[in-house]
Parts: C-alpha cells; structure tokens; sequence
C-alpha cells in the first residue's frame, strides 16, 4: 500500500475561517449536522400539518394554523396539503436525512476512524457543503412563490409535473434544487470513495475497517453512480418544462411530438431504488459497530456482516422495477424484478443474525447510543419484513400507493435512519463538541421516541392494509374509509406526540454544545477502540499528530487476554494473544 | 387475541362520536373492504401467509433483542463471550437462518404471486361473454365507454358514462384504459385490484364481481390538487338489470349522442395499441 503524504493544516484562528468557510471534515461534518437538524424540523412540521389534516379534515391547526394560512381561518387547503407531502418527502430524503447520515457522520467519520489527517480534497468537501446550502436555498425560496413550491408528490412524475399540472415556477425550482443537491452529492461521494482508498492508515486493511466506514463508503458507491442518474432525469424534465421538449409528455398534452411519463418513472427509480439503500447503510453501519462496542465483544461474524452489505448494495441496484409493478412492464420484467427483490432478504437475514450474535452473551451497556441501535434494530426489523409484502407482485396490486407503502418506507428509511442518526449523534457528540451529551435526557428522548413512532407507522400499514390509499387530502369522502377516522386520529396523536418528544433532544443538543458550565468529555467515554477514541475531546483540527499505524480490527474487545482492568485495545496495538 | 385494550385506547383519545366506528372492534376496523370478487382471495392469502411467515422471524428477532437485553446485561453478566463469530459452527447458524429465510419467504412468496399473476391477475383473455369496458381517466373524474348495439368502440351509439360504472354480476369485466393528462391509477379495493392509467399508453385490467351493490373506484395515484375528489361509482347489477340498463341506455345514445362531437369520441378500436 502506498501512502500519501499527509501534511498538518495552519491553524484556522478567525471565526469565519474557523466555522464557515473550513476546510476542516470535521467542521464540515457539524455544518452538514446543523443544516440536517434545521431541514428536519422544518419537515417535522409539515408531518405535523399532514398528520393533523388527516385526522381532523376541516379543522384549524392548532395555535400556529392561522398564521400560516390566514385565507382558510387555518385550515390547510388542499394544494398546499399536495405541497406538503410533496416537500415533507424531499425535504426529509435530501435535506435531512442525507446531510445528517451521510454529510455529517461520513465527514467527521471517515478520516477520523480510517486514520487520516483530513478528506483527500477538503476544497471539493467544502464545496459540497456549499452546494447543499444553495440547493436548500432554492427549495426554501420556491415555497414563497405566488403559486407554491411543488405540489406532485417527491417522485414528481409527469405528466404531473410538467407545464401541465404543475404550472408554477415551483416545479422548476425543485428540480433545479435537486440538481445542486445531485452535484454535491456526487462531489461528497467521489471524494468519501476517494479518501478510503488511498488515506487508510497502514495496517488500516479493508477488513479492518469499522463497519460504519464499509456503510459509508457502499453508500458513496451506491451515491458516485446513481445520483447523477437522477441528475439526468431532472434535466430531462428541466427541458420538458422550461424549453417545450416532449421527452416525458404523451397523450392529448404532447403536441410536438410524443415521449413517455414512464420513462421518467424507470430514469427516477434506477436512482431512486439505490437511494432508499444509501440512507440506511449508513445507519446499518453504525449499528453494526455500536451493537459491538456496547455489548464488549468483537461485532459477530464481521467479515459476513461487511460482505452481506455488499451484496445488498449490488442487489439494490437492480431490483427498482418493484415501485412499477402497477404501470404493467412485460410480465418477465415484473417477475424477474421480484425475485431480484426477494434475493435481498438473504443477506438482511445474514446481518440480522451477526447483529443478534454480537449482542449474544456480551455484557451490554444501555447507554444512549446502545438503546437507539437495539431500537434499529428492531424497527429495520419490521420495516425489512414488510416489504416482502410489496415485493410480491400480486400483493401490490392492492397494496401499491396505500399508507400500507408509506409505514413499510417509514419504517425503513424514516424510523431506522432517524434511531440510527440519533445512535451516532449521541455516541459521537464528545468527539465532536467536547462534552457528554446528558445520558437521562437521552434515554427519555429515545423511550419517547420509540413508542409513539411505532404507533405511528404501524397505524400506517394497518390502514393501509385496510385500503386506505396515498396523498389523499381528506379520506373519508370514501365511505369504505370512514372507519378508519379513529386509526388516524391515534397515529396523528402518535405523530404529535413524537414531534414534542424531539424538543428533549433539541434542548440536549443545544444545552451542552453552548453551556461553558459544563464539564469536558473523556478522551475515550464509551471505552472502545477505534482511531478516534485514542485523541483529545474534542478532536483536534489536524487530527492525528502522527499517522498511526493499524494492527488489529476495530472492535477488540473482551480478550480474556487482556491484562487485569483493561477490557478492550486500541486498533494502533498488537492483538493480545494467550 | 384480545384487543379490548387497543379499542379502549383507540376509544379514549378519539372523539368517535361523528362516525359509528364506536362499536366496531379494531380487527373489524383494520379489515379490508369487502371482497367482492372471485380472486381476492389469492391476495389475501398470500399477505396471511406472509404475515405468518414475518411474525415468525419477527419473533426471533425480537427474542434475540429482549431476551439478550435481560439475559446479558452489564450487571447479570460481567464477562462477555470474546468470539469473533467465525467459528464452523456459528456459520452452520448462520447459513441455517439464510437457508430458512430463503425457503419460508423467498421461495414460496415468489412461486406463488407468479402462479396467481399468470394465471390470474394476467389473464386477459376477451373470448367469449365477456363485457368489454373502455376507461379514459382525467382530471378529475373517470369516464367509461361500452360499446354500443353494433358491439365496435368509438362510434356513434357508444355508451358513455362519467363516474359511473355499472357492470353484471357473474361475468368477467374486462377493461383497456388510458388517460388523458397526467398519471392516475384505477383502484377498486373491493376487488383488490390497480392499474396506472397512463397517457399515450394502454392499461389492461380486468375483475369480475360476484355480489350486487354499490362499491367505491378511487384514483390511487396522486394526480393533482383534486386528487381525492376522484371517485367514481361502481353499480354491480343482476344480470337482467344490466341487460335492461345496456338497452335503455343505448337507445338513448343512440338518440341524444352529438355525431359531430369530438369530444365525444375518445375511445379506441377495442385491442389495438
């Protein structure tokens, strides 16, 4: 293995150069984790307003509601419910939960645990933030238009979302939004990919690599090739709206000429399918090592574990077929499409049971970040097993575009990403700011979370599997729907009650990053090995003083051993051996 | 199962007075709408099965989870194993779960939604007494065609209809369906069936029903701000009532439908592409 030469940065002194515009990953990493947590409380309140008009149609919202729409007396109207689903959806895909798992926890991460000073390019690291912040930006500007931001839903497929149903600048300024988000995406991942390859400590062999860099790094795979997909569909659709092109128009509307709506549909989710996988590796990553660090053992099985995720980051990239079933592809089509997608159970069984098998006879420590893991645990759990359902082509013939598709992707993407990122925030917070996140605040904040969440997303599927189908504004115009009036009210009351829940970890959050009063973290609080844990608290800007040198995998821990008092060992140490 | 204590929940935080779910137990409220078809069924099996199957794996895991927390805290047990989980026979577990998973899930999951397709759902055979129905989808209604006493689609004694279907009990209804701006998805839960209707392509689908009465059509796929406005209704008559409703209203096409009228003449020659 050849090493770059990896020089120290001069020390950033100014606030500005400091903070704003740094080169540092792990100040980049804390931008990307403020900007995710602004961008998901703003999504939170339009869950909030979704929620609530599906259990009280017709009825002000609460306090804020005539405000926010003074002309209906606060009720929320109908296009606007069709923006909020549409925005709660990008909103919390791209701008929270892909800043947060992937910008903050890939940034601070990556170098620090594969034993590097810095990203391999810290100028297109800084660009990439930069990007996402213009990208967000334009989203937020699109909501002040006169005739709203976008309103189609997040696939935004045509028709419906060119000039013919959606007639406002807002569509335009979306897809523009997506496509900056696209580049910085792009420009994180080739950098991510990059920087594990060729900045790996020596000693630092793949299969010594903590399993939170393999998520990351399959994810910035999954992210350099399928991203810019997507980047082709928006342009594509771009030209569609702004320059008279029929690529996706058919039909009455297609005056000049004749495209196809589904060839959006089939561009949107050969990225689309890999995106849901590039959230939650992430997240199965840091699980899979937390899971490890708490229950003091070595993570069971690890080289199945890094090879069973692999294996998934290759299924998920041919198996997008299954959102179309309905849009009728050649039977072929559909069917090998769904055995594809039922291939991916194998590997998800593998890992599941390697997670099981760490926590097997380990001697487990509830902190914060163990409870969130178990708690990922056990919702990826359901959200896995139900998409067997909707795998299955004859199942989704009743089953496609019911709430039984939104609590099965809630529980995927929403509620695993969601547990995982709050996993990683508590249990990486002392590296970051410097100071231990309050342990009993965490834990009510998880328990508060956890309940009403699965409340929230199971009342989903059961309603779903009552017929109850998506993105309806008012249900119960249909009488096989009235029914289900009560089943919303609670998942709303579930909603609400998990949106207050998230003050406790806004409050923590803040709380010890500004409070001087506070004392400083350990070096190494949770008493685990890796690279970062053997610095200062804080991490230092430069990182590591000398490039460590790599002799044993990530999670050693338990040796019997180990000498007398001492129950895990740095990766910079030799394995001890009887 | 007892499920007084969800009801009881269910019932103290919602106000049930406005509608009469009041009575009705939370497994009434969950169930499907009605079936009212012959294959319905075949979807609901196969999502029991799956259920069996999921709650069965689910259990493990979530006996691996609780069982492990209480068996294997810090303060029950204060030496962990130290395995790195790559011994035989950890893998032969392992393998054994995957091996499991595959037959219980994949297998059987996969064999049956194909046969049930082919079968089934893909059959769309229009020989014989079939009633041939032709939907174009907008926004936001339905409109249906049936052909008129010369048994041709889109000419002049078509019967054409806006939010109303009405169609026999008993026999196969098959349906070719299009729509005219953007995406929507014709949804009849009563017979657990979906397709997309989608401009400039052709949709097949087809159910049959086997109980009078008057059911729901929803559009399943968001296609604007009335999006949950289009509904339309579903009339399953007798046989003799049908017939009765076919004749008088091709009479009445015959004599109140506009020749010149384009608009009018949406439909297409029965089958072609």
């Amino acid at each position: 293995m050849a090493f770059l030469e990896q020089h120290i940065h001069d020390e950033p002194k100014t606030f500005v150069s400091k903070y704003l515009i740094s080169y540092d990953h792990k100040v980049i990493g804390k931008q990307f984790l403020w900007y995710g947590i602004f961008w998901l409380l703003v999504g939170g309140l339009m869950a909030m307003l979704i929620r609530w008009t599906l259990a009280y149609p017709g009825v002000p919202f609460p306090i804020i509601g005539s405000l926010l729409f003074p002309h209906t007396g606060g009720v929320v109207p109908p296009d606007t419910y069709a923006m909020l689903f549409h925005m709660h959806g990008t909103i919390m895909i791209f701008f929270a939960i892909t800043p947060i798992l992937i910008g903050a926890f890939g940034n601070f991460c990556i170098p620090l645990m594969i034993g590097a000073r810095d990203m391999i390019f810290p100028t297109l690291n800084m660009l990439s933030f930069w990007f996402s912040m213009a990208s967000g930006g334009l989203l937020l500007l699109s909501l002040c238009l006169p005739l709203g931001a976008a309103a189609g839903g997040w696939t935004s497929y045509p028709t419906l979302s060119t000039n013919l149903g959606q007639p406002g600048a807002g569509q335009t300024l979306w897809l523009l939004s997506l496509f900056l988000f696209g580049a910085s995406s792009t420009m994180g991942a080739v950098n991510y990919i990059t920087t594990v390859i060729t900045l790996r400590a020596p000693g630092m062999d793949y299969f010594k690599m903590p399993l939170t860099i393999w998520g990351i790094w399959l994810t910035s795979i999954l992210n350099a090739i399928f991203v810019p997909v997507l980047g082709a569909g928006l342009i594509l659709l771009t030209f569609d709206r702004v320059f008279g092109t029929t690529f996706f128009l058919a039909g009455a509307a297609a005056t000049s000429g004749k495209g196809d709506p589904v060839l959006f549909q089939h561009v949107f989710w050969i990225f689309g399918h890999p995106e849901v996988y590039i959230l939650i590796l992430p997240a199965w990553g840091i699980v899979s090592d937390l899971l490890a660090f708490f229950s003091r053992k070595p993570a069971f099985g690890y080289k199945m574990t890094a090879l069973s995720l692999t294996a998934i980051t290759v299924l998920s990239t041919v198996v997008y077929g299954h959102h179309m079933y309905t849009t009728q592809m050649s039977p072929l089509l559909t069917q090998s499409f769904m055995t594809l997608t039922m291939l991916i159970s194998i590997p998800s069984a593998i890992f599941f049971a390697n997670w099981l098998g760490t926590i097997w006879k380990g001697s487990i420590n509830f902190a914060s970040p163990m409870l969130f893991s178990l708690g990922v645990v056990f919702v990826f759990g359901l959200g896995g097993l139900t998409g067997l359902y909707l795998a299955s082509t004859s199942i989704d013939l009743y089953l496609h575009d019911t709430y039984f598709v939104v609590g099965h992707f809630h529980y995927t993407m929403a509620a695993s990403v969601l547990l995982g990122g709050f996993a990683g925030t508590y249990f990486w917070f002392p590296k970051m700011f410097g100071r231990m996140m309050d342990e009993r605040l965490a834990k009510i904040h998880f328990w508060t979370t956890m309940i009403p969440l699965n409340g929230i997303f199971t009342g989903m599927m059961l309603m779903g599997w009552a017929g109850m189908h998506r993105r309806l504004y008012n249900p119960f115009i249909y009488e096989f729907m009235e029914k289900l009036m009560p089943l919303n009210k609670f998942t709303t009351y579930c909603a609400i009650a998990m949106g207050i829940a998230q003050i406790t970890f806004i409050y923590n959050f803040v709380n010890t990053i500004f409070n001087k009063k506070l004392p400083q973290a350990e070096n190494n609080p949770w008493k685990v090995g890796t690279l970062e844990w053997d610095m200062p608290s804080p991490a230092p800007y430069y990182n590591f003083k000398e490039i460590p040198h790599v002799k044993c995998g990530p999670h050693e821990m338990g040796n019997p051993n180990l000498p007398e008092g001492k129950d895990f060992q740095y990766q910079t140490e030799e394995l001890v051996k009887a | 199962m007892n499920f007084s204590f969800f009801e009881r929940l269910l019932g103290l935080i919602s106000n049930v007075h406005e509608i009469s779910a009041e009575s009705m137990s939370f497994m009434e409220m969950i169930k499907p709408p009605e079936d009212i078809s012959t294959n319905g069924h075949l979807i609901e099996w196969l999502f029991m099965y799956t259920t069996y199957v999921n709650l069965f794996w689910f259990s493990l895991v979530v006996i691996g989870i609780f069982g492990f927390s209480f068996l294997y805290s810090k303060k029950r047990h204060k030496k962990p194993l130290y395995t790195h989980g790559n011994e035989k026979k950890h893998l032969i577990i392992t393998a054994a779960i995957a091996l499991g998973v595959f037959l219980s899930v994949d297998l059987v999951i996969t064999r049956v939604s194909t046969h049930d397709m082919k079968e089934v759902f893909w059959n769309f055979d229009d020989s014989g007494d079939v009633i041939k129905v032709q939907v174009l989808a907008q926004q936001w209604a339905w409109n249906f065609r049936y052909a008129g006493a010369d048994g041709e689609f889109n000419t002049a004694d078509d019967v054409v209809t806006l939010n109303d279907m009405r169609v026999p009990v008993g026999k196969k209804i098959m349906i070719q369906m299009t729509s005219k701006d953007v995406i929507h998805a014709f949804y009849l839960p009563n017979a657990r069936i979906k397709a997309d209707a989608i401009p400039g392509r052709f949709a097949k689908l087809w159910f049959d029903a086997n109980k009078p009465g008057k059911y729901e059509i929803a559009c399943a796929e968001m296609c604007g701000t009335h999006h949950y406005l289009m509904k339309a209704q579903l009339t399953v008559l007798s046989q003799e009532d049908f017939s009765d409703w076919v004749k008088e209203s091709q009479s009445m096409a015959i004599a109140t439908n506009d020749t010149e009228d384009v608009n009018l003449r949406w439909g297409w020659k029965w089958g072609s592409k």
